[in-house]
């Protein structure tokens, strides 16, 4: 521990470790020295000058080396200026006066410059009501202004620095925390300062502009209106709105948000969201969220959702009433005489899965995960133990991050390793393509895809990296999809799952899965499985799909539906499995009901329900539940009571309730209270930082070595080429392609090659090429990367291209 | 042309100054070559430079924008650059930067018709002593002019105009 050193603030005393800043100490007995470039997640840069503070020191005398004395007490002596208390430690016997006069004056002053060149137009501000430089103006500012109201400096109101995030050139007070965020803690310098003085000005050269999947966080951190997202660009007044606590539902990080709404005359009188806020969860995501997390809930108000039940009558799905549909649907799967195949995808909550797998157990059915991404019973055994969390990782953790692009899988995980390695963790990735996270690793591992297993098997035998693996006091292994399908990630799984296997269950320590979905932890505890032969399973069978659109994602697959007995699809848009299904029933999006997730760090937290439902949609369980007791299985339908279900009859979740899930404790940085100025406005957590779920160790069970299934390997012959799928973080992906705000960043499929194999195939960069594989032909644009071996071609998944895993195609130039 | 093609050798020089792991400091002497091409530096000159540095082109433009001698838009051969800050200005550089204009029917910022001279005001340049003064910037460096007059001025102007002709 820090030596721990006593001082006084605003006459209270008060004990701080050495080096703590004097704001920070202040902030902790909730003294609040006003701030505007200081952030407590940020290196302090004492560039604003409005945290001035009277700083005194006790005198020593040079002989003795003891403090000197006056009436028995050390004598104090203050300086003869101001000190910024953002950038000056704490020391033994300080007296820090926040609030005299002297202190006061000069931070009324710094106010008063500010205003020099601010427009102060408040009332047409989207930062009004929760505005550092409104709240601290209220309290520092003259009552009076000493400036000539027509010398005021104006400047451009309008400046998109991207598409989503907009500047406001005359509401900039300079402070940089925009600028150093996307330094030090996104690692992306896309945003920087142009000229100097007065003239000074934030400008992007990247193409697009501001280039960064973080980049709606500088709109929380900026102290003042001049950054706001094109999303609630003079969309409300934040007095207006009432914040609702939930979960992220785009992947597997789980970060925690807040839906603000209002009741809103342009959309006849409902409640709508405004925007998404990053809710503090220093275990998940700090106070940060990646773009897709804030932007893409549109696709919850999109007026194409289903709004009521559908049957299918004469060949043609007609609307229907919920009893009518519940009926047949039920029927069915009773007289299916156990040939039922439930098909969910982790999209769904903990709850809607439980019930859906009750449901198949019930009717002696299958209980089938929609995925291309095996290895969840491994993370289930070996995943990462209870109290982990990445914020604590520095130096004595080695993190391994084997085929998964973080920063396009799960950008908040990127950012989190990225700072542990900056706190001195010892960061390794082995890909077979460069990403963005090797600029912040100690060793990159480069493979030709398809060597995975073998790479990750063979890193303790090398020198360097299989120290900083077998020694490590803590290591997190992380591996994800890049390249690979179902097989080769349950395969990779278990290669990575041996390095972790006796550290299974301790904080900091095992394995982690960067799913596709933000709950297929979830559903792998709960016991669904995926199969590698969907269409196998589904020919024949009594299918009821839920959140998943295998129709619409694979020709072969609506082939093996059409073959299906009978097809219930449940659904939030009409999709092409919705197309083909005999009965297709309206589920709510999950921003419109109650239940909870499992991110990738097996933690259960809950979302709440924050908008009315759409149209006669019911929330996923309740659904289930509807159906189910046509069918003759009894199941609850209320989220609650399945969650109280679920922790009975799953071990994992064993002990846990709702109540648990909603503590909170004390966060550090205290964020989100009456001082926007501190932490910038990302919400306090006030309705539950979640739990993690019960380990294999802590329920006394030990752990088998798992086993390396045997792989078939893929082969192109000559003239050949081995695609491989790789992640997209905007893809074309239900929950991404109807949020109209992402449209431009989706853009069209791509083909990625190393430039010589393009100029064998006689391409070059942005030109068109035809692909053909799995029975699909297309024609997609060549992208170039020097970093991948050269017969192999990445596909971006969800991009209108059927690839569930490695294949072999042919490619020629159009 | 990219620079690349252009200095070879030149490129090389430069970096050969720096430590391979800090060759992002040389950023400077690169923009410096860049701007000789056209008196100004292009956005394509900041990418290929981001490119050669590894950085992001915006940090590139971050000193472009910092430093008063790298300049983002197109001027005249010349920059005449005066200082019009205080104690020039408390000898007469603000009446004579107003003359110097008015001679050269243009305003503070503006390019002769003939694309020679580009008139700026720009802030001390450490030689208050000798005010009225001003530096000339173009193709062949920056050299300084003190206790000029307009007409002193334009008698160097039209030394420039036969120098480039
Ligand atoms: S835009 Fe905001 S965060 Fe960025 S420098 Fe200006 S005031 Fe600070
Ligand atoms: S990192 Fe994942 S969970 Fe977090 S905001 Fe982005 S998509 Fe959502
Ligand atoms: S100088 Fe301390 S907050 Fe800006
Ligand atoms: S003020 Fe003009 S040179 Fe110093």
């Amino acid at each position: 521990m820090r030596k721990q050193v006593r001082l006084t603030i605003d006459d209270r005393q008060i004990t701080a470790p050495a080096g703590t800043l004097i704001v920070n100490a202040a902030k902790q007995i909730g003294i609040d020295i006003p701030v505007f470039c200081y952030h407590p997640k940020m290196e302090p840069v004492g560039m604003c000058r409005m945290c001035l503070v009277e700083v005194g020191r006790p005198i020593i005398d040079r002989n003795t080396g003891q403090p000197v004395l006056e009436d028995g007490q050390p004598k104090i002596q203050f300086g003869p200026k101001l000190e910024t208390a953002c950038t000056t430690p704490v020391s033994e016997g300080m007296v820090v006066r926040g609030m005299s006069e002297k202190a006061k004056a000069g931070q009324n002053e710094i106010v008063e410059f500010l205003l020099t060149s601010h427009p102060l137009d408040c009332p047409i501000c989207d930062k009004g009501g929760e505005c550092p430089l409104q709240n601290l103006t209220m309290e520092h500012g003259p009552g009076k202004s000493r400036f000539l109201y027509d010398e005021k400096f104006h400047l451009e109101k309008r400046v998109p620095l991207g598409d989503l995030i907009f500047l406001d050139r005359e509401r900039c007070i300079q402070c940089a925390r925009c600028i150093r965020f996307q330094d030090e803690i996104a690692g992306e310098p896309v945003i920087g300062f142009y000229n100097r003085g007065r003239a000074t000005d934030i400008v992007t050269y990247t193409d697009p502009g501001f280039d960064s999947v973080f980049s709606g966080n500088t709109t929380d951190i900026c102290p003042v209106g001049a950054l706001t997202t094109s999303d609630f660009r003079f969309g409300a007044r934040t007095w207006e709105l009432k914040s609702t606590a939930s979960v992220c539902g785009q992947c597997p990080v789980g970060c925690n948000i807040v839906f603000n709404t209002r009741r809103e005359a342009k959309a006849d009188g409902r409640i709508v969201i405004k925007r998404v806020m990053p809710r503090q969860n220093e275990q998940v995501n700090e106070i940060w969220l990646c773009d897709k997390g804030r932007f893409a809930y549109h696709y919850t108000e999109n007026g194409a959702r289903l709004s009521r039940p559908l049957v299918k009558k004469n060949g043609k799905l007609e609307a229907s009433s919920w009893d009518e549909a519940a009926a047949i649907a039920g029927g069915k799967l009773r007289s299916a005489d156990g040939e039922v195949v439930v098909l969910a995808s982790g999209r769904l909550s903990n709850e809607d899965l439980f019930n859906l797998k009750s449901l198949a157990d019930g009717l002696g059915g299958k209980a089938l995960l929609y995925t291309q991404m095996g290895g969840g019973d491994l993370t289930a055994r070996f995943g990462v133990g209870a109290g982990t969390n990445f914020g604590e990782m520095g130096a004595g953790t080695t993190i391994l991050v084997a085929a998964s692009d973080l920063y396009n899988e799960a950008p908040v995980w990127h950012l989190r390793v990225k700072g542990a390695a900056k706190r001195g963790a010892t960061v390794i990735v082995a890909n077979g393509r460069e990403t963005k996270l090797d600029a912040f690793a100690k060793y990159v591992v480069r493979y030709a895809y398809g060597d995975e297993v073998e790479t990750i098997n063979g890193l303790q035998q090398k020198e360097k990296i299989g120290e900083a693996i077998t020694s490590a006091e803590n290591l997190v292994v992380l591996f994800g999809s890049d390249g690979l399908g179902l097989n080769g990630t349950s395969n990779l799984a278990a290669a990575c799952a041996e390095l972790v296997q006796g550290r299974a269950g301790k904080p900091n320590n095992g394995l982690i899965g960067v799913w596709p979905k933000a709950n297929d932890q979830g559903a792998w505890e709960i016991g669904f499985r995926p199969t590698d032969d969907l269409s196998s399973e589904l020919k024949g069978k009594t299918v009821y799909v839920v959140a998943a659109d295998p129709a619409g994602d694979d020709p072969q697959l609506a082939a093996a539906l059409k073959e299906a007995k009978f097809v219930i699809a449940q659904e939030l848009f009409q999709t092409a499995t919705a197309d083909l299904a005999d009965v297709v029933l309206p589920a709510q999006a999950y921003t419109e009901r109650d239940g909870s997730f499992t991110s990738g760090e097996r933690r259960a937290q809950r979302f709440y329900a924050a908008v009315p439902a759409f149209g006669e949609s019911q929330a996923d369980y309740a659904i289930t539940a509807l159906v189910a007791d046509a069918a003759g299985v009894e199941l609850a339908d209320s989220a609650g009571q399945v969650f109280e279900n679920l922790v009975v009859t799953v071990e994992a979740f064993a002990g846990l309730t709702y109540e648990i899930l909603a503590e909170t404790a004390e966060q550090w940085p205290v964020v989100g209270r009456g001082d926007m100025y501190y932490g910038g406005t990302t919400y306090e957590n006030t309705r539950g930082l979640g739990a993690h779920l019960v380990g294999w160790g802590e329920r006394g069970e030990t752990a088998s070595r798992p086993r390396v299934q045997e792989e078939t390997e893929l082969r192109p012959k000559e003239g050949q080429w081995l695609a491989v799928p790789v992640t997209k973080l905007y893809d074309q992906g239900l929950t991404v392609r109807s949020s109209k705000l992402l449209e431009s960043h989706i853009g069209a499929a791509t083909v990625t090659l190393h430039p010589e194999a393009a100029k064998r195939l006689g391409a070059g960069a942005g030109e068109l090429v035809e692909i053909s594989l799995n029975g699909t032909t297309a024609q997609v644009s060549v992208l170039l990367d020097e970093t991948v071996s050269a017969s192999v071609a990445l596909l971006p998944r969800g991009m209108g291209l059927p690839i569930s895993g490695p294949v072999v195609a042919g490619l020629k130039k159009v | 042309m990219s620079l690349a093609e252009k200095y070879p050798q030149e490129i090389q020089k430069i970096f050969a100054k720096y430590p391979p792991e800090q060759k992002r400091s040389a950023v400077m002497p690169l923009l410096y070559l860049a701007q000789r091409e056209e008196g100004f530096i292009t956005k394509g000159a900041m990418e290929e430079i981001a490119g050669m540095l590894g950085i992001k082109v915006t940090e590139v433009a971050e000193i472009v924008g910092f430093y008063t001698l790298y300049h983002d838009e197109k001027a005249g051969k010349y920059r005449m650059q005066v200082c019009t800050d205080l104690p020039c200005a408390l000898r007469g550089a603000d009446k004579f930067i107003e003359e110097l204009c008015g001679n050269l029917g243009v305003k503070v910022g503006e390019t002769t018709e003939d694309g020679l001279v580009t008139v700026e005001a720009v802030m001390c340049l450490a030689a208050c002593d000798k005010a009225p003064m001003l530096q000339t910037q173009g193709s062949d460096g920056i050299n300084y002019h003190e206790n000029m007059t307009v007409d002193k001025t334009l008698e160097l102007i039209e030394a420039l105009k036969k120098s480039v002709a």
